[in-house]
């Protein structure tokens, strides 16, 4: 039921919305060999330029393994990841490396960002081995730092910042190689209302009518403040609904 | 070329991260390169060391020592006969015999025989032709000559070392005291390196030593032939030559040959060295394979995150493979210096030409890559495999 609302051939009928960046085509995904364990299961989303959305749900509902898989860290069991209509699933690892670098980034709720590298080292990570001189990396990154309030910080150390600064520069990285998709783990999980509020600010502001951004989350303050909101429980998709300025399009009740 | 730059640019920072921890990796290659090249220098420098000592002896040079025939009770002696037949052997150039006469106190002046009483200085009975056949030159003066051989004038001609302790001047008319009878010193001999006790001796006619030293003939018991050619085959000839069937012997030898074996021993020594060294290179490769694993895993995070960012299995695996590399490369670098300092550390503490080749410097150094590298796959095709979604805990 969920998943024929939810499937490749909704069209969302917000203005703003444009082509589909990131889909997901009757996925599943099974963990374990002797007790299989179904954390997802045919599970179909479209990702649109434009769209701000979230998913939320409780623990164990898939939302984890869903949002591995809109990234392409993970591979589903069954079905399609396509990126901009390229299943990425039949790539070689090289190629499919190369296009979750390009089209998609990540912001994750520890930050994670490597210890033993400055901010603006950090950012420019993302852009390493694409062919840009080291002149065109500073550059790029330092305007991503910049985009976050950061760029007076470009020489320090995560440890000598604090948790919101270290997910600003995570969020500078994210969008420093202009990626079509932003993907966001539980970004304000590890932070206090205020920061939170600021980082979700940046994340209102990131949005574009070329851009995408995807908050995975269980705060439903933080899921409502998103256009499109997706629930999900047991590894299904049980709502689809638009929040801001549009209608609710699907609902799994 | 601009991939390679940031490849390089990444392991080294990755590198850098952990000092300590990279320069302890670092130690396995600079200890094995630097044993293998010391051990190969060495060898080199002290082998360069004895070749231009033997340059400097002569190869050609045969020392024959008379040995005992029938004549019990009496020092062996080589007669002046089979001397002269010696020098009439195809291939020898000059022959000259030695005797080392006994009981002899040999004093600078009167008033010193209690001193010198203690350290006997070596007289030796010797021809003209000495200086020529050991290629030694004279420091000041001049060697015993046909005059004085047939004169039995007493004049006498001195070591370099003797002159030193007797403060003999160059040109100084002096005598020395041989029990008690002055002899006039004509000449002082420089350092004949094939026989230092020369260096301390004073040498004598056999006129001489026949009218003072109560010899019964001037037969010497050793001789020096000098054989430009054949000297193997000369040296084998000259027993046969000096005894005809009759009742004295002699050995003949090369003394250069005893240096060319002392390099030989040298040789497998150095071989045992060079093991221990290739022994460290591997343990070395041990550690680094062991410390680039635990360092994998710590760098999990790191590694699931540049996933994310879009970098391949591949470049995660040449990323580790470059931190090896970088390693190896400076491993060997700091190895070869190390080595190439104690090689001359040693050469110029033993007087050695410091012999070093820089290709095989840069070969060792190279090997110390090849092990680093090696290392480093296992740790590197690990990282390779890690799962990004394992190491960054999402939700």
């Amino acid at each position: 039921m969920a998943k024929s609302m939810a499937g490749s051939g909704l069209s969302p009928e917000h203005e703003s919305v444009g082509d589909v960046l990131l889909a997901l085509e009757g996925v599943s995904r099974i963990y374990g060999t002797e007790v299989e364990v179904r954390a997802l299961d045919d599970v179909s989303l479209d990702i649109r330029a434009g769209e701000f959305l979230s998913i939320v749900g409780p623990s164990g509902s898939g939302k984890s393994t869903m949002l591995g898989l809109l990234g392409v860290l993970d591979l589903p069991t069954e079905g399609a990841i396509r990126i901009r209509g390229t299943d990425v699933t039949l790539l070689p690892d090289a190629e499919r490396s190369r296009l979750r670098g390009e089209a998609i980034g990540f912001v994750f709720q520890q930050f994670h960002l490597i210890p033993h590298l400055t901010a603006l080292g950090n950012v420019e990570t993302a852009l390493l081995y694409r062919g840009l001189t080291r002149r065109q990396r500073r550059s790029q990154a330092l305007v991503a730092l910049e985009q976050v309030g950061l760029g007076s910080r470009y020489d320090h150390r995560p440890v000598q910042m604090s948790g919101g600064e270290q997910q600003r520069v995570a969020i500078a990285r994210a969008i420093s190689t202009d990626p079509g998709v932003v993907l966001a783990d539980e970004p304000t999980g590890a932070l206090d209302s205020e920061n939170a509020e600021n980082v979700l600010q940046i994340f209102a502001d990131l949005q574009s009518p070329e851009r995408a951004v995807c908050i995975v989350t269980h705060d439903l303050h933080v899921a409502d403040s998103a256009m499109r909101k997706i629930s999900m429980l047991d590894g299904k998709i049980v709502a689809d609904e638009v929040l801001r300025g549009g209608v609710v399009v699907g609902s799994g009740s | 070329m601009k991939r390679f730059r940031e490849l390089v640019g990444v392991a080294t920072a990755g590198l850098t991260a952990r000092k300590v921890r990279t320069l302890l990796i670092m130690l396995g290659p600079i200890l094995g390169v630097s044993a293998i090249v010391a051990a190969i220098g060495i060898n080199e420098s002290s082998k360069g060391y004895l070749k231009a000592k033997l340059q400097q002896l002569g190869t050609d040079l045969i020392v024959v020592n008379a040995s005992a025939g029938l004549g019990f009770g009496q020092d062996p002696v080589i007669e002046a006969s089979a001397v002269s037949r010696v020098g009439r052997l195809p291939d020898v150039t000059t022959v000259t015999g030695t005797r080392q006469l006994s009981d002899i106190v040999t004093v600078p002046f009167a008033g010193a025989e209690d001193y010198y009483r203690a350290f006997p200085v070596p007289v030796i009975a010797t021809g003209p032709e000495l200086p020529t056949t050991l290629d030694v030159p004279m420091v000041s003066g001049r060697f015993l000559n046909a005059f004085d051989e047939r004169s039995g004038a007493r004049v006498a001609v001195i070591g370099r070392d003797l002159a030193d302790e007797y403060g003999y001047l160059a040109g100084e008319p002096r005598t020395i005291e041989l029990n008690g009878l002055e002899y006039g010193v004509v000449g002082v001999l420089d350092w004949v390196l094939l026989e230092p006790s020369m260096d301390s001796a004073v040498f004598l006619t056999f006129s001489a030593a026949v009218a003072d030293w109560s010899l019964d003939e001037p037969d010497p018991s050793r001789l020096y032939v000098r054989a430009p050619t054949n000297t193997a085959l000369v040296a084998k000839e000259i027993p046969i030559v000096v005894s005809l069937g009759g009742p004295d012997g002699a050995s003949a030898s090369v003394p250069t040959d005893l240096l060319d074996a002392q390099s030989q021993v040298d040789e497998s020594l150095n071989n045992l060295t060079k093991m221990m060294g290739g022994l460290a290179l591997i343990v070395g490769g041990v550690g680094i394979a062991n410390v680039m694993s635990i360092s994998v895993i710590q760098r999990s995070s790191e590694i699931g995150i540049r996933r994310a960012l879009g970098h391949s299995r591949g470049t995660i695996a040449v990323q580790f493979l470059f931190e090896a590399l970088v390693v190896g490369v400076f491993g060997g670098i700091f190895g070869a210096l190390v080595g190439a300092g104690v090689v001359w550390g040693v050469a110029s503490q033993r007087g050695y030409t410091m012999v070093l080749s820089v290709a095989g410097l840069a070969g060792w150094a190279l090997v110390s890559v090849g092990v680093a590298v090696v290392a480093g796959l296992y740790p590197s095709s690990k990282a390779a495999r890690l799962e990004p979604l394992e190491t960054l805990r999402l939700g």
